[in-house]
């Protein structure tokens, strides 16, 4: 028998779950008192998804639900049932529990059992991290269809019954800044007829030292009065550390596939907010690759980010060519990226 | 020689030891549990027939005793629902309960193919039942002075296809089969081959068995077969006979291109088959490992695979020393030059037993169940496997843990022996991969159904709880099911969404409104009639909902809007889809709503609902004589248009007013009949006059001054009053060469007042009359309501004539339920779905496919029929004397006691009254068919709700003589020909007593029962 050619990752087929209708500025104006103007200006979102019926308080859909609904748009898309995927990797800011681990309740709505699953404690970087572990047990052989999935829902931080023009500009930020979302990828050895190979992912913490740049606190019952603030970001910080990171994963990723960065035709940088990923993304090496950047009008919905810029990506991508994803964590500092090339 | 025709394995239902459905099935193998347990009470007294195994293997073993009190035995075996197949409960209670749980697995089966089982219902769909068990008939025929007909259909094994054929009306090939264990997997074999020579394009292949004696376990344990703890432990150092168990399974299948081309889901695929005989082997019951080796390398060569491409192998594996040696030896001939690894091998009895007549069909739904999630279930006792066997020599591993199955197609074999010498194998496969995406996401309604009040309650939740795990996009192709298999039975509940959580959140609620009480169900299709609204109901954006999500209103819409647009010189469509407030003017309001109602009709009509009247209001007449036939569409357009112009031309200075009086009060008021009029009528005190405007102010006080407040209508013009005299000739001269065919339904005319006759036309001196002529709606309502409609739909962007007709609507008559189409922009969304949904829930058939794109219209599997479950009949065994038959004792209240059934009636004092002969004939009927008398009435049908045939007619006809003699002997034909209800017989008997009849001589004997 000849040995068989050494396996390759096939990006399948994306889905993403982006919650119940777009909540536009003015909408969030009315609701929490953000100043319109202000947020267009200085953040640059224009519209977002919330998992909460800001008007009610309601909680709508948990983590559970979204990535459910698009890790089942990302297998229609690929034409596959549950039954095909033997591995299920899922990463996550703010699963809707500690314990069980969502993917693991993700499969069960699904009808996937009997195979291996793992959940990645992570902020931006997680989609990459789980492509990482997806990519490479697909190469060393253990599995040949693997379900990867990102989402966050920031429904457990979200104050709805405060009185508008209580908060200051500092608390607001965050309504306009994030969002809630889910995407999901099959990625597998067969490459099912479509044709985008993952060429290199690359996960690489930075932090030694470093202060984290955001940080989301949790709380159980011994602890649930401290004064603690469950959410913090050094907006300065990230604001001067992200586009240096970002380039050097650029160039480390291109130079590890060896490619120069003109044969680079698209190019998926760090969402941040609208403003800031506008900005990182004009630096960036490449200048003649197209740019995918989603965060203006669906929010900054964390592990979804990179998934939602694939959908995107992958409804543009017309014949072949190359493609280069760089997502930054801005937690303990973790760089990442993606590289993919399609025949 | 090429493979045979593959075929698919579409839909299965099982009951065994410890699981209730295949879900249950499934967790049960995957966990590796025990399903058996001590015999339970109502089947014997376990104690009365044990006795323990000899100390050393010398001694004789005393005759008539079982070594073991533990089996498979599967829970409620004598539960069943009667009434939902139209089975007397007496008939039910004779019946073999291996029939009565075939005929339930089997209806399950097929709804889980995603198919209707009425669907089938006709066509040539084979019927191949493995069964070996015939305990029943031994029980229920011991007692030779009880034979009654009955008994005749519901013992002998052999009726347990054909029943499932008579009652699902199936008529392709059914049979029962029996070469002992290997029954089913025979069955199956047949199935299959039935389906590739074109017997049949649907089968139903099962298996049953039912431990109802001892005797079987007697016979082993003298055999020297049966093991002491009841359990099968195959290919296990422990292995130490057999245990006995019960189970019944269904599958269904269908040559595999069929399947695909209809898009179903598919389970696995059966490649092959194949059956032998041991012949004149080592003793009949001896197994053969020559015939099995032979068998199996015949079916895999056929099949074309070999072993390498096995990944696993159901065995038979009863847990006998030398039937185990016997079956490895076999296999192991085929496989220990496999390369690669081992191959896996199991067997289901492991968990619970050997099923006998079932065992076959077991192994196969595990098989099936096994490549469908990709994974194989372990074996119990597999940690002490018997090294005698040499297993790993012949690269064969009992799996110890569940083996999940490599991606790619991946082939299974299976095994089923029978005792004497016939032996039964099959190739399976993992089905191919079917790319189905799904589309846009659009909205649906869910459609559950069911026979009773009191099983939709249970119905509705089994749907709710499986569509809550479900991810949210298939909502469309979940709803297109159920309206496919689930809509068909006649309590109905329909739920209208656009998301999953919204349906799931619908059901809960319905099953928390739903009594057990009979009611709110029709029998009969309803008459909708369709009322269109008139002028008033306009407004910017109107039913754009419909525009944006039924593809044929959008499609009628902008074909009547090119048809207007060349009048007009505007498209009518743009400006109400834009909002724009210029529909509000006459000359745009007119077409604008015309336009609505003539797609909205339409649309309806293209779902399967089409109108059998129709009324209109005003203007609204103009859509109604459309939907009625009598205008083409391009005449019409043409007529509204420039009604709506000539109306636009003429001068302000009118108005309308609302009177709370009746006509006549109001008409007595009106001095100038050349300035106003009365011009609509709506209801008793609903009246509509129109004029100059200085006239109606003038009105107006004089009403105020006697206290009643009139209200002025926000209009242009006073339309309906001589004001608008200068159109009439103009608009007479435009509908001059139009062609006013007969109405192909009844037309209610507001310009009459009542429904038109024969020979009046909707013609151009028609409607130009109708532009003066009051509105008469009361009158035309009236005539409407009684004409024998059920339902009237208002046409129209909103509901204006919905409340007119609730409040005109006769307290007496039968309810007619006034809905309107499209209830206003703030109702619920989705309106079309909602009123389609009503209107099934009545007993109409829409034409669902219109609601969903073709992209859409995937069946997905949904949880089958739940059962009624509390109807009970069971039959003990107590040797040597059998008791009575243990007639259902259903929870108490369901039926009278059975002293009741089996007391002589005495004759009614006042029989001979009508009132007497209808009390007569309801217990009459109570007794014959054993049922509860609250079951009992008017309407219910003989045949189809009651389960009579004709031995029960004739029994009836009897009884009905002997109590009623004064009627003479019954003539059968008539009798037949006149019940087809309860109340109809009675009706019958009644008039019959009231016509002096010659004397005939009653039954010689007198009453008997």
């Amino acid at each position: 028998m000849s040995p068989s050619p050494a396996p390759v990752a096939h990006l399948v087929s994306v889905g993403t779950c982006l919650p119940g209708e777009p909540v536009d500025n003015a909408t969030l104006a009315k609701l929490v008192g953000v100043d319109e103007q202000w947020a267009e200006m200085f953040i640059g979102n224009v519209s977002r998804h919330f998992a909460v019926d800001l008007a009610t308080g309601q909680v709508r859909h948990s983590l559970a639900d979204i990535a459910a609904t698009a890790a089942d748009r990302a297998l229609a898309a690929a034409g596959l049932e549950a039954v095909d995927i033997d591995c299920v990797v899922m990463g996550t800011a703010t699963p809707d529990q500690l314990m069980p681990a969502t993917v693991n309740l993700v499969a069960d709505r699904l009808g996937i059992d009997n195979v291996p699953t793992y959940q990645l404690q992570s902020g931006c970087a997680g989609a990459v991290q789980a492509l990482d572990v997806a990519r490479t047990l697909l190469l060393a052989g253990r599995c040949s269809t693997v379900l990867v999935i990102g989402g966050d829902v920031c429904a457990k931080h979200l104050e709805t019954d405060f009185d508008p023009g209580s908060r200051t500009p500092g608390e607001l930020v965050n309504y306009i800044l994030f969002g809630d979302g889910a995407g999901a990828a099959v990625l597998s050895a067969e490459s099912f007829g479509e044709r985008v190979e993952i060429r290199q992912v690359l996960n690489r913490l930075v932090g030694l030292g470093k202060a984290p740049g955001q940080v989301i606190d949790w709380f159980g019952l011994g602890d649930r009065h401290s004064d603690r603030i469950a959410i913090s970001e050094d907006y300065k910080a990230i604001e001067a550390a992200v586009p240096v990171l970002a380039t050097q994963m650029f160039w480390e990723l291109i130079g590890d596939v060896g490619w120069t960065a003109d044969q680079v035709d698209y190019l998926l940088p760090p969402q941040l907010s609208g403003r800031m990923s506008d900005r990182i993304s004009d630096a960036m090496p490449a200048p003649l690759a197209q740019r995918v950047n989603v965060v203006r009008t669906v929010g900054n919905n964390g592990n979804a980010l990179p998934f939602l810029q694939l959908a995107e990506l992958l409804g543009r991508w017309q014949g072949g060519g190359r493609a280069v994803t760089v997502a930054v964590e801005s937690s303990k500092w973790i760089k990442s990226g993606i590289a993919l090339e399609r025949a | 020689m090429s493979a045979p025709e593959p075929v698919a394995v579409v839909g299965l239902d099982c009951r065994f030891p410890g699981a209730r459905d295949a879900g249950e099935f499934w967790n049960l193998l995957m966990e590796g549990r025990d399903g058996t347990r001590r015999v339970p009470e109502e089947r014997w007294e376990a104690d009365r027939y044990v006795l323990a195994d000899p100390a050393s293997p010398g001694e004789a073993r005393p005759p008539g005793r079982s070594n073991t009190v533990r089996g498979g035995f599967i829970d409620d075996p004598d539960a069943f629902d009667p009434a939902f197949f139209g089975i007397s409960p007496r008939e039910a209670a004779a019946m073999d309960p291996q029939q009565r749980l075939l005929l339930q697995c089997s209806w399950r089966a097929i709804e889980d193919a995603a198919v209707a089982p009425e669907d089938l219902a006709g066509t040539d769909t084979g019927v191949f039942v493995g069964v070996m068990a015939n305990e029943w008939a031994h029980l229920q025929l011991a007692d030779y002075d009880g034979i009654t007909a009955r008994h005749g259909s519901g013992n002998g094994y052999f009726m347990g296809a054909n029943r499932v054929s008579y009652h699902l009306d199936l008529k392709g090939p059914s049979l029962a089969v029996d070469t002992a264990c290997s029954s089913s997997l025979v069955a199956l074999h047949l199935a299959s081959g039935a389906l590739r020579a074109g017997d049949c394009d649907y089968a139903l292949a099962g298996g049953t068995n039912l431990i109802m004696t001892p005797v079987l376990n007697i016979f082993y344990t003298q055999a020297g077969l049966s093991a002491p703890d009841g359990r099968c432990k195959p290919f296990s150092a422990s292995a130490d006979g057999i245990g006995r168990a019960e189970g019944v399974a269904v599958l269904v299948l269908r040559r595999l291109a069929d399947a695909l081309a209809d898009r179903q889901p598919v389970y696995a695929v059966l490649r092959g088959t194949g059956v032998n005989q041991d012949g004149r082997s080592n003793g009949i019951t001896a197994p053969n490992r020559w015939a099995q080796q032979q068998l199996i390398e015949r079916v895999w060569r056929s099949a074309e695979v070999g072993a390498d491409d096995i990944g696993f192998i159901e065995a038979h594996g009863t847990g006998t020393l030398l039937g185990d040696m016997m079956e490895a030896q076999a296999l192991g001939h085929l496989t220990s030059g496999r390369s690669g690894g081992s191959v896996a091998l199991g067997s289901v009895k492991s968990n619970f037993g050997h099923a006998e007549g079932a065992a076959g069909i077991a192994g196969v739904v595990k098989t099936v169940l096994a490549l469908h999630h990709r994974t194989v279930p372990p074996s119990r006792f597999a940690d002490d496997e018997n090294p005698g066997l040499q297993l790993p020599d012949r690269r064969l591993s009992l799996l110890r843990s569940p083996l999940r199955l490599p991606s790619g197609t991946v082939h299974a074999a299976v095994s089923s022996f029978g005792m004497g010498g016939t032996n039964a194998h099959a190739v399976l496969s993992s089905p191919p991969r079917a790319v189905h995406r799904s589309g846009e996401r659009v909205p649906g309604v869910f459609t559950v159904s069911a026979r009773s009040a009191r099983q939709l309650r249970p119905n509705l939740l089994a749907q709710a709880d499986a569509l809550a795990r479900l991810p949210e996009d298939r909502l469309a192709q979940l709803c297109w099911t159920s309206n496919r298999v689930k809509s068909r039975l006649p309590h109905r509940v329909a739920v209208a969404a656009g998301d999953l959580a919204s349906v799931v959140a619908g059901l809960r609620e319905a099953a928390e409104r739903t009594h057990d009480e009979e009611g709110g169900v029709r029998r009969t299709a309803p008459a909708v009639a369709f009322a269109f609204t008139g002028q008033g109901a306009q407004h910017p954006g109107m039913a754009a909902s419909w525009y944006a999500s039924s593809p044929v209103y959008a499609r009628l819409f902008d074909e009547i809007d090119a048809h207007l647009a060349g009048h007009l010189g505007l498209s009518v469509r743009d400006a109400v889809l834009a909002g724009d407030p210029g529909v509000h003017r006459t000359g745009l309001a007119q077409p604008a709503l015309f336009a609505v109602e003539y797609a909205m009709a339409g649309a309806l009509a293209d779902a399967g609902i089409r109108p059998a009247a129709v009324i209109g209001h005003s203007i609204g007449e103009f859509a109604a004589a459309c939907a009625a036939g009598v205008l083409e569409a391009a005449d019409a357009a043409r007529l509204v248009a420039r009604r709506g112009a000539l109306m636009e031309a003429l001068p302000d200075g009118g108005g309308m007013l609302a009177v709370p009086l009746p006509e006549a009060e109001v008409a007595a008021l009106l001095t100038d009949p050349a300035r106003v009029c009365v011009a609509a009528v709506n209801g008793p005190r609903s009246t509509v006059v129109a004029g100059g405007l200085d006239e109606l102010a003038l009105l107006r006080a004089t009403l105020a001054d006697r206290g009643v407040n009139a209200r002025p209508l926000t209009v242009s013009h006073a339309f309906h009053s001589p004001l608008m005299r200068p159109a009439v000739d103009p608009f007479r001269h435009e509908g001059a060469d139009v062609t006013a065919g007969a109405p192909s339904v009844p037309v209610f005319s507001t310009v009459y007042g009542r429904v038109m006759g024969g020979e009046e036309r909707m013609d151009a001196d028609y409607w130009a009359r109708q532009i003066t002529a009051p509105v008469r709606f009361a009158d035309a309502a009236a005539e409407l309501f009684s004409s024998g409609v059920t339902h009237i739909v208002e046409i129209g962007p909103r509901a204006v004539l919905t409340p007119m007709l609730a409040r005109l609507r006769p307290a007496d008559a039968d309810p007619v339920s006034c809905l309107a189409a499209h209830p206003g922009e703030r109702a619920p969304r989705h309106p079309l779905h909602h009123l389609l949904g009503q209107l099934w829930s009545a007993g109409a058939d829409p034409t669902w496919d219109s609601l969903y794109p073709e992209a859409d219209r995937v069946p997905r599997r949904l949880p089958p029929y739940v059962f009624d479950d509390s109807f009970r009949a069971w039959r003990s065994a107590t040797a040597p004397e059998p008791p009575a038959p243990h007639l259902p004792v259903d929870a108490a209240a369901a039926r009278p006691p059975v002293a009741d059934l089996a007391d002589p009636c005495p004759p009614t004092p006042d029989g001979g009254s009508p009132h007497g002969v209808s009390e007569v004939t309801h217990r009459l009927v109570c007794r014959v068919g054993g049922h509860d008398p609250s079951a009992v009435r008017d309407r219910s049908r003989l045949a189809e709700d009651l389960g009579f045939d004709s031995i029960q007619v004739m029994e009836l006809k009897t009884r009905i003589e002997n109590e009623l003699p004064e009627l003479g002997s019954l003539p059968v034909e008539e009798l037949l020909a006149s019940l087809e209800t309860v109340g109809d017989l009675a009706r019958y008997l009644g008039e019959r007593l009231l016509v002096p009849t010659a004397p005939t001589p009653s039954a010689p004997e007198g009453p008997r029962t």
